[in-house]
């Protein structure tokens, strides 16, 4: 009875792992949590603990043997926890439980602050990014980039601020009218006209644990319109690349800035 | 822990556990499939029979089989049980992370633009030499002071039970099967094929808990570093331009991230203000020691070998890289 009991605490906290993984996965809330790449590896995870879960929760009660011979006064177990089946079931889930209840799917501000949001924009030094560019001319920029109805092309974020470490790219991009869109906030730095605001997106490259704020300045040459701090925007200018107290930057000199429904990446915000 | 933390802590902690856990489901189920299926001291045919050969060899065995540093902890501790001579258990568990196709890969397309290949080889062989000097090492000493009491009397019990032939094996205590026999029950070996199946599963099972349990202790201490890692950042980057201090940083750095080795280098290519060394110290130690990893290796070490072993590596990396970056660095440097 006792085995039986261990093997179903196991197979619930095994379960309750995959629930949440596939929930998460289901709902779509993972494209918050996992880079592209890992989602599949997640959607697998969660499909194997449910098998694995499942398995030995249907198949508790059966006494089998282990098929392999022990020898004699051995203790051999091939089920036994290292601490109690109660303490793993609460370690186990507990934090998962609590951290599934908590989540918003996102960073407070505090913490999109500690990730870089509103350092000054250092040069991306990002090669391995910049290196997976087309070749960077503006004719080929052009035909890998859509147009909007008014004439600008239209760039994600990550390319204009990885951009800050590709010279040749700086040189094509420089001038050209271009549409990006990103969530925006208050510009905190070498502001003294209150004329500029900040355009960031968070980049993963695993998980948003190691993300980081990726963000663009976006000058107005006047005072910015009211859009909704931390809001979604497009906004569509003309790109310039200018070394400002000795740091080069990323600047839209704005024209049109509207506000814009959440990407269909970023759609499961529930905040 | 007011609103806006448990929330931070909450999104760090889910993502790195959904990112952890499917790895940790592989290294578990290979695990327990090898508890059931494999013969004690199959892994031994598999090594020359020098034992410092046979750690050296330990060493490469990640170029065959590719597993990360989560993966890595279930399979070895299985491997310890069924007789992988600790010494190449050990330097296994510290290489394969590294010393592995899709680590390399990875490394090198990271690093295009600085020294991809100077990168990529010099972690795989930095990582390679730790892990086989620690393998020699634990080679030599005795395995009580390095294996958790439970898996060293396990271990013994197996080196005693082939000492005294298979006669005795068959006349036992058992508890497997989730029933005790008479000491003098017998065992057929004529087992239906469900029945190991489900015995396999039982332990993988098994196994996901106990790893899963200290994977998620480390996890969540890692969230709370990751959440507030900022004034760590600021303290970093007035470190980066120390040759000293850069690489013990970056350790460091690495060791309160608890980044996959299979993606650590594409964070450390963004270290822009750090040297080429400290980079390289921070790549080779990070998949040998981190949060999560000292509550794995609990599994399966003594907590005073791991810390002996913990301070010895950053040791040796933070003396390679130093030197490194004393004599060589400006000349490899992009």
């Amino acid at each position: 009875m006792k085995s039986i009991l261990r093997r179903v605490v196991f197979s619930l906290s095994v379960l309750l792992w995959a629930a949440v993984i596939l929930y998460f996965y289901e709902s779509g809330r993972i494209v918050k949590y996992l880079a592209p790449d890992f989602r599949p590896l997640a959607l697998a995870g969660g499909l194997g603990l449910a098998v694995l879960g499942l398995f030995n929760l249907l198949t508790a009660h059966r006494e089998v043997d282990c098929g392999h011979d022990h020898g004699e006064g051995e203790e051999h177990d091939h089920e036994g926890g290292d601490m109690s089946p109660l303490a793993s079931l609460i370690l186990m889930t507990l934090p998962v439980g609590f951290s599934a209840a908590w989540t918003t799917d996102s960073f407070s501000q505090a913490t999109l602050a500690r990730k870089g949001l509103y350092d000054n924009i250092q040069p991306s030094d990002a090669p391995f990014l910049a290196s997976a560019f087309p070749a960077p001319t503006r004719e080929e920029i052009e035909n890998t980039h859509s147009k909007t109805a008014d004439g600008y092309l239209q760039f994600s974020l990550m390319e204009l601020f990885f951009a800050t470490g590709d010279r040749e790219l700086q040189d094509v991009i420089g001038g050209m009218q271009i549409e990006t869109e990103g969530r925006i906030v208050e510009e905190k730095n070498d502001n003294p006209n209150g004329t500029r605001m900040r355009l960031y997106r968070m980049f993963m490259t695993c998980c948003i644990a190691d993300s980081r704020a990726i963000p663009i300045i976006l000058e107005f040459g006047k005072e910015p319109p009211l859009l909704p701090d931390n809001g979604w925007v497009k906004v569509a200018g003309t790109m310039s690349f200018p070394e400002e107290n000795g740091t080069l930057k990323a600047v839209l000199e704005v024209t049109r800035a509207t506000a814009a429904d959440v990407p269909p990446e970023e759609k499961f915000l529930r905040r | 822990m007011n609103a806006d933390a448990r929330q931070d802590f909450a999104l760090a902690f889910l993502s790195i556990l959904f990112e952890g856990a499917p790895f940790i489901l592989l290294g578990t189920i290979i695990s327990g499939f090898i508890d059931i299926y494999l013969p004690a001291g199959t892994m031994d045919r598999f090594l020359p029979k020098n034992r410092n050969l046979a750690v050296l060899v330990s060493g490469l065995l990640g170029a065959l089989f590719p597993v990360c540093e989560c993966a890595v902890v279930p399979v070895i501790r299985r491997l310890v049980g069924k007789g992988l001579p600790l010494g190449c258990a050990l330097a296994y568990m510290l290489a394969a992370p590294i010393v592995n196709p899709i680590t390399a890969l990875s490394t090198w397309k990271a690093f295009q633009g600085q020294a991809p290949l100077s990168m990529t080889c010099g972690r795989m062989l930095l990582g390679y030499l730790v892990a086989v000097g620690v393998g020699l090492i634990v080679s030599r000493i005795s395995m009580r002071r390095v294996l958790r009491k439970s898996i060293a009397d396990k271990v013994e019990a197996d080196a005693a039970k082939e000492h005294h032939g298979p006669a005795h094996a068959h006349e036992h205590e058992h508890s497997c099967c989730g029933h005790d026999h008479g000491h003098a029950h017998s065992h057929s070996h004529d087992k239906a094929d469900d029945s190991r199946l489900i015995a396999a599963m039982r332990s993988a099972q098994k196994d996901f808990v106990d790893v899963g349990v200290y994977f998620t202790i480390g996890v969540a201490i890692t969230s709370l570093f990751n959440t507030g890692i900022a004034p760590g950042a600021i303290w970093l980057d007035s470190l980066a331009g120390n040759p000293a201090a850069a690489p013990a940083a970056l350790m460091a750095l690495a060791f309160i991230l608890s980044l996959c080795s299979t993606s650590d280098a594409f964070i450390a290519a963004t270290l822009a203000k750090f040297t080429w060394s400290a980079k390289l110290a921070f790549l080779v130690f990070g998949p040998m020691l981190d949060v999560k990893l000292i509550f794995l290796y609990q599994t399966v070490l003594r907590r005073k070998f791991i810390l002996v072993m913990a301070l010895s590596v950053f040791a040796f990396i933070w003396a390679v890289a130093v030197a490194w970056e004393m004599w060589f660095g400006k000349v490899v440097l992009p």
